[in-house]
């Protein structure tokens, strides 16, 4: 579904992802994990177009993304960090929203998120008045609203409640399970353990791991994600070979 | 497109410096004519206001506009929306409400008390500088990634467009007045948008005399009907280089 090709990003001299190659499958939930800096949110932003790859290409179904914007139909984007229009209504933010996707007909909306985290019951509250739970929430339930194909949620527990946190995470199981792609980010590596099936390691822009987690705990011998992922960090020949 | 600049009037319709900013000019437009008898005179009074006041707010507020907007832009930007919709509806969005700022509170009174050329000029040369400070707000943010540096570099360019460019034309006209710089100076002229809208609009007036060494040498070489087409042309020119250049850095733009 997403494959990129020698993707490389430099930042004014710095080289934050350098020749990437991957592919992503659907039915696929990839937990995309690395250290800070390690380019995670770059190769998310890249693939969404909002960052220009320095070199190297991103193909979503098969299309170049440069081609055009419609490829974005079948994202669904939960960012880091949510920050709407502040005098703008939750209600006002699902309406715009919808009128910029016509491509999606009335009642062909998956408000199954919505419904759950009580988007509702905040719908004629500003945007700005909502704390940073909150908008985290209507992020997540604005990522699923169109029924995309392929979900890259950047770190999206953080900030959520417990009872928030164990809904979205239903939702990722299931979108897997309707052989849908899930790419998550995340430093919570408990979270990942339930929801993901496969494991991006990176490593200064480089694909450090890249492969099931059936694969990874193989490889370390190690049962819990966290041991698994310690374990690639320290083992230095592991790092040479899938470099 | 319609919709983003949809959303954006919406957006600013509310915002208080928007609304603050509105009355001020309301006051002002349809008080000078309340105070001034001589219709000419207050038109002279609101041209100062459109060749300073009004181009300081629409680069300020565009610019903090940008920068504020810049996370919504970015979720913008992930939907199937193309970058040139996404940077053309804010460009609308934000120049629309400026424009009828303008003829609400300029506008309506000019074409009240006094509909006849320098009237009409008047709101021809405002309603252009809107669209050319609005570009350059754009194009100072799109390049600036900080906000402070950006709104100071916008600050800058003011001041030089307003005065600064000015003083040292009159510095180097002075210092070389013995020798034939009329053609020289016409060119530099060309290189402020607010000089070239001052002097398309003072020329249509009877009150010369505000013309300045700079409007007068440009009176005299181009001729009123000339110089106005050309004047115009320029500023035209002027709205649209930094617009284009701006969507050019836009649409290459890590945002």
């Amino acid at each position: 579904m997403i494959e990129t090709f020698q993707l490389s990003k430099v930042y004014s001299r710095q080289e934050v992802l350098s020749g990437l190659n991957l592919r992503c499958e659907a039915g696929q939930s990839i937990a995309l994990i690395g250290p800070n800096g390690a380019g995670k949110t770059t190769l998310s932003k890249i693939i969404l177009g909002q960052v220009i790859a320095s070199s190297g290409r991103v193909e979503v179904n098969g299309i170049d993304i440069n081609r055009g914007p419609d490829y974005r139909r079948e994202l669904g984007y939960m960012p880091q960090v949510s920050r709407f229009p502040v005098r703008m209504k939750t209600h006002q933010l699902f309406k715009l929203m919808r009128r910029l996707r016509p491509d999606v007909g009335e009642g062909e909306y998956d408000t199954e998120l919505y419904e759950e985290l009580e988007i509702d019951g905040m719908k004629n509250k500003a945007l700005g008045a909502l704390s940073g739970g909150m908008r985290q929430r209507v992020s997540a339930a604005l990522a699923f609203y169109f029924n995309p194909r392929v979900l890259i949620l950047d770190e999206p527990t953080a900030g959520l409640d417990p009872l928030a946190n164990e809904v979205l995470k239903a939702k990722i199981r299931k979108c897997v399970r309707e052989q849908r792609l899930v790419i998550t980010t995340s430093h919570i590596l408990n979270d990942l353990e339930e929801i993901c099936n496969h494991v991006i390691y990176l490593l200064e822009g480089k694909v450090h791991f890249a492969g099931s987690i059936d694969e990874l705990q193989e490889r370390t011998g190690e049962t819990r994600l966290n041991r698994m992922v310690v374990s690639l960090i320290k083992n230095k020949p592991a790092r040479a070979q899938y470099q | 497109m319609l919709n983003i600049s949809k959303i954006i009037i919406w957006d600013l319709w509310k915002n208080k410096a928007v609304i603050a900013y509105g009355i001020l000019m309301l006051t002002i437009g349809w008080g000078v004519f309340a105070i001034e008898d001589q219709p000419e005179k207050a038109v002279l009074s609101l041209l100062r206001i459109i060749l300073f006041v009004q181009p300081l707010v629409t680069l300020l507020f565009a610019g903090m506009y940008y920068y504020n907007s810049q996370e919504f832009i970015l979720l913008l930007a992930a939907q199937p929306v193309r970058r040139n919709t996404l940077f053309f509806g804010v460009f609308a969005g934000l120049t629309a409400v400026f424009t009828l700022i303008f003829l609400l509170s300029i506008g309506l009174p000019v074409l009240l008390f006094s509909p006849n050329v320098e009237g009409l000029s008047l709101l021809f040369a405002g309603a252009l500088l809107i669209f050319i400070f609005t570009a350059l707000a754009l194009l100072v943010s799109v390049y600036f990634a900080d906000k402070a540096r950006g709104l100071g570099f916008a600050l800058l360019l003011w001041a030089f467009f307003a005065f600064v460019y000015d003083g040292l034309l009159l510095l180097f006209m002075y210092q070389l007045a013995d020798y034939p710089i009329e053609r020289p100076v016409l060119g530099l002229l060309f290189f402020n948008p607010v000089d070239v809208a001052r002097i398309f609009v003072i020329s249509k007036t009877e009150a010369s005399a505000l013309l300045g060494l700079s409007g007068a040498v440009f009176q005299d070489f181009f001729g009123a009907m000339k110089g106005t087409v050309i004047s115009g042309c320029v500023l035209a020119t002027w709205a649209l280089v930094p617009l284009s250049l701006a969507y050019r850095k836009f649409n290459r733009k890590d945002l």
